[in-house]
Order: structure tokens, then sequence, then C-alpha cells
């Protein structure tokens, strides 16, 4: 048992956090204006952060994919952006103001972020993917996936399979065996027209599964399929992979839909399974973006933004305090990120067919 | 059980910094203020402040952070009462009692009533939660789609309670409300009665529509009146009054202690939580009690009874939160952004490594309920003033604020669009004698049930032997009939003995 004195030092860790402008930095006052959108549980947000350039204000909104019940505040993107803004602000020198958009699966957050004029005074933080694609597929959005142009998406997440810690299948083997005898014979729990949906249909492809007789059980959001799927109430449950690391001790992780190993999880990949070739979508790729216009029309206020997420994104200081909350930092850059969103926008286009209501 | 350890941790970290506990003040004011504002959410005080906790050390910014969520959870009972206005889902059933108590005049008993039942549901809560924390958050991640069905067809019969002068129009108003409330896309996917309007995608609008229905509405038929009270002589604030609501709610232990029990486990379950709790404490309530006919019309222990569960809603959703890391709702889940900024990260892990905190945590919460009751004391004394105010002011500043609020919850005029909408529905229903709350209940259930029916399906295949697989849900629908079935039959009775009373009087 650590002494109070020690416990002190563990959860209140002096200054820790505290930001400091460094030499030559904004002095200004840090502004937050958060305005809330409905409990949208399960769906998903759009933050919209303004900042004031020398000029006249600017802002920078986003689209925050919400994977617990309290969907607008508190899900990652939302996290994310009000994590990140402080040493965003002081890298682009002028303070921001962070505003919330939420429903309609981003769509909402989206549509006004498109509305909003392109003249860099608007940054986007989203879940491009899967939700731009999802948008245009299945909903007739107004804009193209070529409309947005990422900056960086260190956020990527992955679908996993898991199961109940409590529950009698042991291995990803166990769940092929079974549902290849009877594709009814689990009962799977999974977002409808979700990244998760589609690997769960290359996934009974690739092992000979009858697809048309899988027992699906859909929520609305990652949160409450995680739960059913730690409580045992669906037998295996499909769903993004970080927002099971706090529930890590209820879960056995079964498959890993990625090339590598991720977050620690002891189960196989999926090219383990089905070989180096296999099929996969991609799961939420979140970050930042602006409007593709703004390459064009102000290309010094382009380079602006993106030398300050680029720097903001490699400050020490940020990688901790984001790291502290599990939050991506990477800086991965527009061409990487803009290059994953278009192959996973391909590959759900693709198989549109499945998107369509479950 | 009690980890006496802990508990000694506990009171180490609390009387670590004495200067924590200077932001319990003016975290409920702040939370009471806000919460008493037509249509900003407990999440959106909470979500404006977060950002200054974090240069906080640990101890003020989670005493700060709760002490908003434990405000707001009172102040959205103010407008309820004195406007019947739920500035939140969870104040729905405040408004039954709560108003009617204002029109007539008790409006400082009623804020009296609301504030113990709060002060005491709080309490209680925690007073639970301190034992229980650990088989709660079990039982929680236990729950299926059946048994949160059972609960959704619990909260329904309190329809049975709204229908006002006629049962058919009652049912009628209370399905027509869980039709509204399956618009959108449903959990399988699929889109229904959007219209093509991107904006209810998400479905309705749920609080800015039950402004319209409950509060808009009855602002609209007041227009020919002056005051809220129309005797003059009851229009005076009354400390005294508020006093008397107090003890009052004292007289009714039974009555808290079920809402508060109610209160707890539904409010733990992620998502459902106090906009259904406070609906199933007063139902319950209605039905157990001997004068259950005079409520809607202004009886306390209806208030009592709303508020004692929304108020211990709360502690259930921490109790989810504290044991999974599961946020059960907005607020939870900006608490648990808070406790990362600390680099504390919620998950079954946390409560078994850091038992001192959570008790820290529920001790610090024993303490802003008791400071709740002065503090709302003082707020409720002043908010009373509104029944002082000429209708011909407030009725359109009431609606201003509405409007703003609705504005505030979906950041784009669908919010207003909507207030404005349900406002002329629920006139015409007034006008016309059909019961508005039994829509806004049927609003809130009508997703939830639907939802939940689907899930049932898609796991059992439409099997009813799945039903034998469920002992949760059995254990609900059984707890639920004989709870109905008990009351027909005492209800029975006193009408047979009232029956042979008149009988031997003649």
């Amino acid at each position: 048992m650590p002494t109070v004195g020690e416990r002190q030092r563990r959860i209140a860790p002096q200054g820790k956090y505290r930001i400091t402008p460094r030499s030559g930095g904004i002095h200004e006052q840090d502004t937050y204006t958060p305005y809330d959108t409905q409990d949208c549980i399960g769906r998903n947000c759009c933050i919209v952060c303004r900042t004031r350039h020398p000029a006249r204000p600017e802002r920078l909104s986003g689209a925050a994919d919400f994977g617990c019940r309290p969907v607008q505040y508190g899900g990652y993107n939302d996290r994310l952006a009000r994590a990140f803004a402080p040493f965003l602000q002081e890298a682009i020198g002028q303070p921001l103001t962070i505003v919330n958009r939420g429903g309609g699966g981003a769509l909402l957050g989206h549509s006004y972020f498109m509305q909003q004029p392109d003249d860099g005074y608007t940054i986007l933080c989203t879940s491009a993917a899967p939700y731009l694609p999802l948008n245009i597929l299945t909903q007739d959005a107004p804009f193209k996936i070529e409309d947005f142009h990422m900056i960086n998406l260190p956020s990527r997440d992955y679908t996993l399979m898991a199961t109940s810690a409590e529950s009698d299948i042991q291995s990803v083997e166990d769940v092929v065996s079974r549902l290849k005898a009877d594709a009814g014979a689990l009962s799977i729990g999974i977002q409808p027209a979700s990244a998760d949906l589609v690997n769960m249909m290359l996934f009974a492809d690739a092992n000979g599964i009858d697809r048309s007789g899988l027992r699906l059980v859909t929520y609305d959001g990652g949160g409450p399929a995680r739960n059913a799927t730690a409580g045992g109430v669906v037998d295996i449950g499909m769903v993004g992979g970080q927002g099971f690391i706090p529930l890590g001790e209820k879960v056995r992780p079964l498959l890993v839909f990625d090339d590598a190993s991720r977050d620690g999880w002891t189960s196989p990949n999926v090219t383990e399974l089905n070989g180096a070739d296999a099929q996969y979508v991609a799961g939420s790729q979140r970050g930042w973006g602006v409007h593709a216009s703004l390459l064009e029309k102000h290309p010094d206020r382009y380079q602006t933004i993106l030398a300050a997420i680029e720097s903001a994104s490699k400050d020490e200081a940020a990688i901790a305090s984001l790291k502290a909350q599990d939050l991506a930092t990477d800086w991965v850059g527009p061409e990487a990120s803009n290059k994953a969103l278009a192959a996973t926008a391909k590959v759900m286009t693709q198989h549109i067919d499945l998107l369509k209501g479950t | 059980m009690l980890d006496f350890s802990a508990l000694d941790g506990a009171y180490g970290i609390l009387t670590s910094s004495w200067s924590a506990w200077l932001w319990l003040v003016p975290g409920l004011i702040i939370g009471l203020v806000f919460g008493a504002m037509p249509g900003i959410s407990i999440t959106m005080a909470m979500a404006i402040f977060l950002p200054i906790t974090l240069y906080m050390d640990f101890l003020p910014a989670i005493v700060f952070l709760t002490s908003i969520y434990t405000g707001a959870g009172f102040g959205g009972s103010v407008p309820a009462v004195l406007m019947n206005i739920p500035g939140t889902s969870s104040a729905v059933a405040t408004t039954f009692d709560g108003y009617p108590m204002a029109r007539s005049g008790r409006h400082n008993q009623a804020l009296g009533v609301a504030l113990a039942s709060s002060v005491i549901g709080t309490l209680s809560s925690y007073v639970l939660l301190l034992f229980l924390i650990v088989p709660v958050s079990i039982i929680v991640l236990k729950l299926g789609p059946l048994e949160m069905f059972a609960i959704a067809v619990w909260g329904l019969l309190l329809l049975g309670s709204l229908s006002g002068s006629s049962v058919w129009r009652g049912l009628l108003a209370g399905v027509f409300g869980v039709l509204l409330g399956t618009i959108g896309m449903n959990t399988a996917g699929f889109i229904r009665g959007t219209m093509g309007v991107p904006w209810l995608l998400d479905g309705i609008p749920a609080i800015p529509a039950m402004m319209g229905l409950l509060a808009a509405s009855q602002l609209l038929n007041l227009i020919n009146t002056t005051y809220l009270i129309e005797n003059e002589d009851d229009r005076k604030i009354s400390f005294a009054k508020i006093i008397e609501g107090v003890k009052l709610t004292l007289k009714y232990p039974t009555i808290i202690f079920r809402g508060a029990t109610i209160g707890v486990i539904v409010g733990a379950i992620p998502g459902v939580g106090s906009s259904i709790s406070n609906l199933i404490s007063y139902s319950e309530t209605r039905r157990n009690a001997p004068d259950g006919d005079s409520f809607g019309s202004g009886n306390p222990k209806g208030v009592i009874a709303a508020e004692s569960a929304n108020s211990s809603s709360e502690g259930g959703a921490m109790a989810t939160m504290l044991a999974l890391g599961i946020p059960g709702g907005g607020a939870t889940a900006i608490l648990l952004a808070a406790f990362a900024m600390h680099n504390i990260i919620g998950g079954p892990q946390f409560i078994a490594q850091n038992r001192d905190i959570v008790y820290a945590i529920i001790f610090s919460n024993f303490a802003q309920a008791i400071m709740l009751l002065f503090v709302g004391l003082v707020f409720v004394y002043l908010a009373a003033s509104i029944v002082r105010v000429p209708l011909r002011f407030l009725i359109p500043s009431v609606l201003v604020v509405s409007t703003f609020g609705s504005y505030a919850i979906l950041g784009s005029l669908a919010g207003p669009i909507t207030l404005f909408i349900f406002a002329i529905l629920g006139w015409a229903m007034v006008r016309y004698d059909y019961p508005v709350a039994a829509t806004v209940v049927g609003l809130l259930l009508g997703s939830l049930l639907e939802q939940n029916i689907i899930r049932t399906w898609q796991i059992s295949r439409g099997d009813i032997g799945y039903l034998l697989e469920r002992p949760g849900a059995i254990f609900i629908l059984l707890v639920m009939v004989t709870s109905v079935t008990l009351t027909a039959v005492t209800k029975h009775r006193r009408k047979k003995a009232l029956a042979a009373k008149d009988a031997a009087e003649s």
C-alpha cells in the first residue's frame, strides 16, 4: 500500500500537464467555447475549433466518432481535439475555439464543415474513415472524399474480434469451426454499416462461412457493442480494438484485423489466419483536415496550418500529455493520411451492398 | 465489502489539500445555474469547465467537476417545478406534480420537497454505492436487450397514470409518442420517417421536443392569465414554507428509498440512466400510494418519487464509470476525460488498484450532497421569485431562453424548429384534451423499446425459449407483474371497504 504522499505524487503529478509557452510562443489567454450537441449516444460528433489569426478569427472544426454512449462529448475525437488544442494553438500562434457538431453518423458535422468558408480559418477533427466514405456511399452526402484534405490522421483503429473472458470460446479457430458447422451458431455484436461489418463478411468469405446465415446483433455504437461482448450478452463482438483497451480484463481477444499486432493483444492477426493477402478494411482513421480547395486558394495559410499541426504533433509535452490519455499524436503527414483514407474508401465502395441496412 | 485500508487512504487524499474544497461551492452554483437554464445540459456545463481542470491537481479537479454534476442534477428541477419545463429528460416526472403544486400557490413547498428529495436521494445512492459498487457494475454488464426491453415496458406502465380524463386518449397520445421516438436510423441501420431531413437521422431531438410539448404549450395556454399563481396572497416567497417542504419529505422514507434504489440500478445502465429511472419511480409510487388518484394534480409524493430517483441516478452512473470505465452518459464521459488528464485511466482494473480514490470520490459526493442542501436553499429561494413576475414578461422571456437553449443543444436551427413545431403540437393536444405527458414518455421510451426488441429478435432468432435463458428479464417482469397485481388487489379491497362503509352509513 503506497503512502498517502506517494499516492498524491502519483495521482496529482505537480505541473505535469501545465502548458508553458515556449520562448517566442503565444501568451494570449486560451479560450474554449464548446457547444454541446444532444446526448447522441453511439453516434458521431463534429468539433470545430475557431482560432484568431492576426487578421481575423479563424476556426477549426471536426467530427468525432463516439464509440460509447455519451456520444457527443467524451468520445475519441472530442477528447483528441480538447487535449491537442492547447499545443496546436501555441504552435499556430492564436487561441482556438472548439465547437462540436454531432449527429447522423458525422454527416451533419461534415456538412457543417463544408459549409464554412474554405479560407483556412476552419480546421476539422474527425474520424475521416469510415465516416466520410459512409456518408457518401449510404447517405447521399453533399460532398466527395476529394473535397477534404487530411493533414494528419495519427489514430488508426482496427477491428478486433473478441469474446467475454468467461466465454467457452478459446480461439478464433473455435469461432471458425462453429460458424462453418452452423453460420448462426454464435451471436455477433456489431455496428451496422461499419468497417467492422465489412471485415466480418470478408472473414466469413475467407473461411468458408455462409455470410447470409450469420446471426448479427446490431448496436448503435462501439461502446454498447463492447459492453455486450464483455458481459457475454453476445457470443462475440466485432468492434474497434482501441475502445476495448479499458475492458481488457473482461474480454478475450480472438483476432486482430491488421497485418501487425496491436495494443498488446495476444490474439493472431487476420494475415496470420488467412494469409498475407487476406482482405480487410482499416478501422477508424482519426485526425485533422482542411478543405481541399484551401491548398489552391490560400497555399500560404495551408502551409501555416500544416506546419503548426506538424510541430504540435512532435512537441514532447504534447506527446506526453496525449499519451497519458491514450490519444494518438504520431506525425503521419498529409500524403500517407490521404492515401490511407482513399484506400479505405475504395474497399468500402466495393462492399457498398453491405453498408445499406443490415 | 468495505476495504478499511482504502478508507484510510481515501481520508488521506481528502485531507491532503484543504484548498480543493474551495471548489465545491462554486461547482454547485455553476451546476445549479446551468442546470436551471432550459436546454443547457449537465454535459454542456461540465464540458465548458473541463479545460480549467487541466490546470488543477487531481483532487480539486474532481471535486469541482462532480460538484457541477451534483448541482446540475438538481438545477433542472427548478424550471420543471416553476414553469413546467424539464430542462433535462431526467426532470420530466418532476413536472407532473411539481408544476401543479406551483400553480396552486405551493411553489415554496414544492421546491423544498424537490431539494430535500435530491439531497437525500444523492446521499442514499452514494451509501449504496459504497457497499455495492462491484455487484452493481457486474449486473450492468450482464444486462441484455431483453432486460432493457422489460425496463422500457416498465416505464411505459406510467402511461396508464397519465391518461387524464380518457384512457383511450392517453394510450393514443402514448403510442403517438412511441412512434415519434422511432423516427431516424434504427439500430439495424434502416432509416425511417426522416422525410429526407438529415437532422432527423438521429431521431427527433428529445429535449427541444419536450420543452415544446410541456412548456411552450403550457405557456401558450396561460396567455390570458396575469400571473403564474392567480391568487395574490399565494404569491409569497417564504423560506419557512421551503423548510416545511424539506420536513415533509422526511415523512416518506419508503418513497425515497424506493426512488434511490431504482435510481442507482437503472442509472447505472449506460445510456438509459436518469431519464427512465424518474418515470419508473413515479409510476411505482403512484400505483402504491393510497391517494394515487391525486397524483398529477399537485401531490408532493410525486415530486419526492421523481427527484429521489433522478438524483440517485448520478451515483449509478458513477458506479459504471468507476468500476468499468464505461461512461453511462455525457457527464461521466467528461469525468473520465478529466481522470485521463491526470493520468488515471478508468476500467475494470481501476477500482482494484485505486479503491482509495473511488472512496475519496464517494465521500466528496457526501459532502456535496450536504452542501447542496444549503446552497440549494438559497438558490430556490431566489428562483421562486419567478412566480412574482407578470406573465406578460415571463412568457416571452421563457420562450426566448428555451429557444436559445434548444439552439445550444444542437448548435443549429434544428433545435428551435423542433421546439416551435412541438409547441404548436403540444398546444393543440392540450386544447383537445390529449395528455401531453403521455406523448413525452412515449417519445423518451420509443427508441429504447424498438432497439431492444430488435436486438432480442436478432439474438434469439424469434425463439421464445430465449426468455428462459435470461433470468434477469424474468425477474424484472415478475417484479413488474407482482407490483401491478398487488396494486389492483389493494385498490379492489379499498373500493369494497368504501362501498361497505357507505352501505352501513345509509
